[in-house]
């Protein structure tokens, strides 16, 4: 009988690695095996004998054999991805989760925030918004890094900006002389957004610290709890719900998340840390 | 019901070490501790361990033949699962807290959308030889936690010690076909037997329940609401103050599930680990970037008792203790579940939920 194993990571190579940022590279990835996610899935990437670590893919989703992983160096597996070569053999495990609920979206003024490497799994997103932008009354994003610098996608980024099925503000923490946008942190620009507050919808991905303000900036503007989303970050490792480290409360952010509406998650201490 | 022996439970034993791997609980100091089951004195003349088939719960947790410490669950990107013992295991002596942790792991394992194929496969393989507790120690309290000092369910075989033998109760149809297979060795349990029998289960649920009296553990009737109605209680900086972050409570607990997938170079190829993990050490949540959602020792020591009381109760309708104070006589720190509990009922009923 063959049985399935969700420990076992699927031969992969590396088709290609694109740097960033100084801190920031995107891992172009080819599975033996077709994957597919949804948009806001997330998947384990292996560097064989070194460990794993988990990461939403920032690629289109109906791609099925080339994923696209952007991976900060933070820790000593992704310091390791960082010192992948085209041509590179790793594994992956995947996807895990849940995913952005985008039927729910379907007819409703949306609002994306993202901050730093939280726009790998927004740009995913995007693909998906961007397939079918009729679908959905209004769509916003409004994003922050840190420096000019710190952006990912640049030339993508620049191209959101240009289209008209999205109103886009962009803002850095520090400008710089080429800067030409806003400077502040991200919660500075959300005030005047042409929506309706009450009956819109709001994504929220970045660093914890940044989700933590833009969520209390978003209440403080009169969107509702359970009409906010947002992608925890935890300690996932088995990715399957079995071996305990991401949980929160009764949930497990690698099975019942990673995105989570606030309504769902808001009673629980520790949900910024 | 069949009655076996002692003499033919050795021989029982003997003849199922052709297909099992045999374990059985062996004395050591005032501990008991598996080991593999030897008919005969060994190469060196040292004579067989006599197993401890009654008394109580062995030091080493049932779960550790079933998730064990550290198991190999992936060979590079092969799709052969890896497989580690030569034969399936045959487990002997387990008593009833024991039995009541394959509630807590089949609900982690072999549940949801995803199944541990490794545990499921020890499930179907293994067989369980379980029996009656003949005594109670001072770390016991099953009885406050919804356990008999004695089996009901869970076994393929359970054994209840009486003059003479064992009463032997099949419990699935593994523990039939065995029964069967080795009919000869087993006789019929006449009413004296099990008149015995119950009296000795009385005598004993009566030693827990004095243990329970003394100490004043509370019933698990009264845990509901317990970790909420406690959540911003000084109780757990209290509790933790001792703690000196080991994990022996976790590894010796037989509903702690938690694992570490660790990736390591055999021989130039890659090996996947599944090791047992603790939630008390401070590592447990960290996530890559430098966060950690439990920073301090006393959120860890409260995440743990949400788990088993609060988590587990909502999501598999069970109190992840099984009473068998483990974790009591394994903490160098000497904080005791029981006096944790009964301070959460106490205060708990003090401010409504």
């Amino acid at each position: 009988m063959v049985q399935n194993n969700p420990y076992r990571p699927i031969e992969t190579k590396v088709l290609d690695v694109i740097t960033e940022t100084p801190t920031i590279k995107t891992v172009q990835l080819r599975p033996k095996e077709e994957i597919a996610f949804k948009t806001g899935q997330f998947i384990e990437l292996t560097v064989p004998g070194f460990g794993e670590a988990p990461f939403t893919p920032s690629s289109r989703p109906w791609i099925k054999d080339m994923m696209e992983v952007t991976v900060m160096k933070v820790g000593k597996v992704t310091e390791k991805i960082h010192e992948l070569k085209k041509g590179d053999t790793v594994g992956l495990r995947g996807p895990f989760g849940n995913g952005y609920p985008l039927e729910t979206f379907i007819g409703k003024e949306v609002l994306i925030v993202g901050g730093g490497c939280g726009f790998a799994p927004i740009r995913s997103l995007m693909y998906e918004f961007f397939n079918r932008s009729n679908d959905f009354k209004k769509l916003f994003f409004r994003g922050g890094c840190k420096t000019p610098k710190d952006f990912l996608y640049k030339n993508e980024t620049a191209e959101w900006v240009r289209r008209d099925d999205i109103n886009v503000v962009l803002t850095v923490d520090e400008g710089d002389g080429s800067w030409k946008g806003k400077v502040g942190l991200v919660t500075t620009i959300l005030d005047g957004i042409d929506m309706d507050y009450k009956s819109g919808y709001a994504i929220v991905c970045g660093p914890p610290i940044m989700m933590k303000f833009a969520t209390g900036k978003l209440l403080s503007m009169g969107f509702r709890d359970e009409n906010i989303y947002l992608s925890m970050e935890r300690n996932m490792s088995c990715g399957i719900g079995k071996c305990g480290h991401c949980r929160i409360g009764p949930y497990y952010v690698c099975k019942d998340g990673p995105v989570f509406q606030y309504s769902t998650i808001k009673l629980f201490p520790d949900i910024w840390d | 019901m069949q009655f076996i022996t002692v003499n033919n439970l050795h021989a029982l034993l003997k003849n199922l070490g052709k297909d099992y791997e045999v374990f059985v609980p062996v004395k050591r100091g005032q501990n008991l501790i598996y080991k593999r089951y030897r008919a005969e004195s060994d190469q060196g003349g040292f004579s067989p361990d006599i197993p401890v088939i009654g008394e109580v719960r062995a030091f080493d947790p049932l779960k550790a033949f079933f998730s064990r410490a550290r198991e190999r669950v992936a060979d590079g990107f092969s799709a052969d699962l890896p497989r580690t013992l030569p034969k399936p295991l045959c487990i002997v002596g387990a008593k009833a807290c024991d039995l009541k942790g394959f509630k807590v792991q089949d609900f982690v394992f072999m549940e949801g959308d995803f199944k541990d194929p490794f545990y499921i496969r020890a499930r179907e393989e293994n067989i369980v030889i379980a029996a009656d507790c003949t005594c109670a120690i001072d770390t016991c309290f099953c009885l406050a936690v919804g356990v008999n000092p004695y089996p009901t369910e869970g076994f393929d075989i359970n054994l209840s010690e009486v003059s003479s033998g064992f009463i032997v109760e099949p419990g699935s149809d593994k523990g039939r076909t065995i029964v069967e297979k080795y009919s000869g060795l087993f006789g019929e349990a006449s009413d004296a037997h099990m008149s015995e029998r119950d009296r000795r289960r009385k005598k004993v649920a009566a030693e827990v329940k004095n243990g329970i009296q003394k100490i004043g553990v509370p019933s698990q009737d009264q845990f509901e609401g317990i970790i909420q109605s406690n959540f911003d209680s000084e109780i757990w900086k209290e509790e933790a103050e001792s703690c000196v972050e080991c994990g022996a409570c976790n590894t010796v607990c037989p509903t702690c599930h938690c694992f570490l997938l660790y990736d390591q170079k055999d021989k130039g190829a890659m090996e996947r680990l599944r090791v047992w993990d603790s939630c008390m050490i401070k590592d447990f949540a960290l996530v890559a970037a430098g966060v950690n959602p439990r920073p301090s020792l006393w959120m860890r020591l409260r995440n743990r008792f949400e788990k088993k009381f609060d988590f587990f109760p909502k999501l598999a309708n069970v109190y992840a203790c099984t009473g068998c104070g483990r974790c009591v006589s394994a903490c160098p720190a000497k904080i005791d579940i029981r006096k944790v509990l009964q301070r959460l009922v106490k205060d708990g009923a003090k401010q409504p939920v």
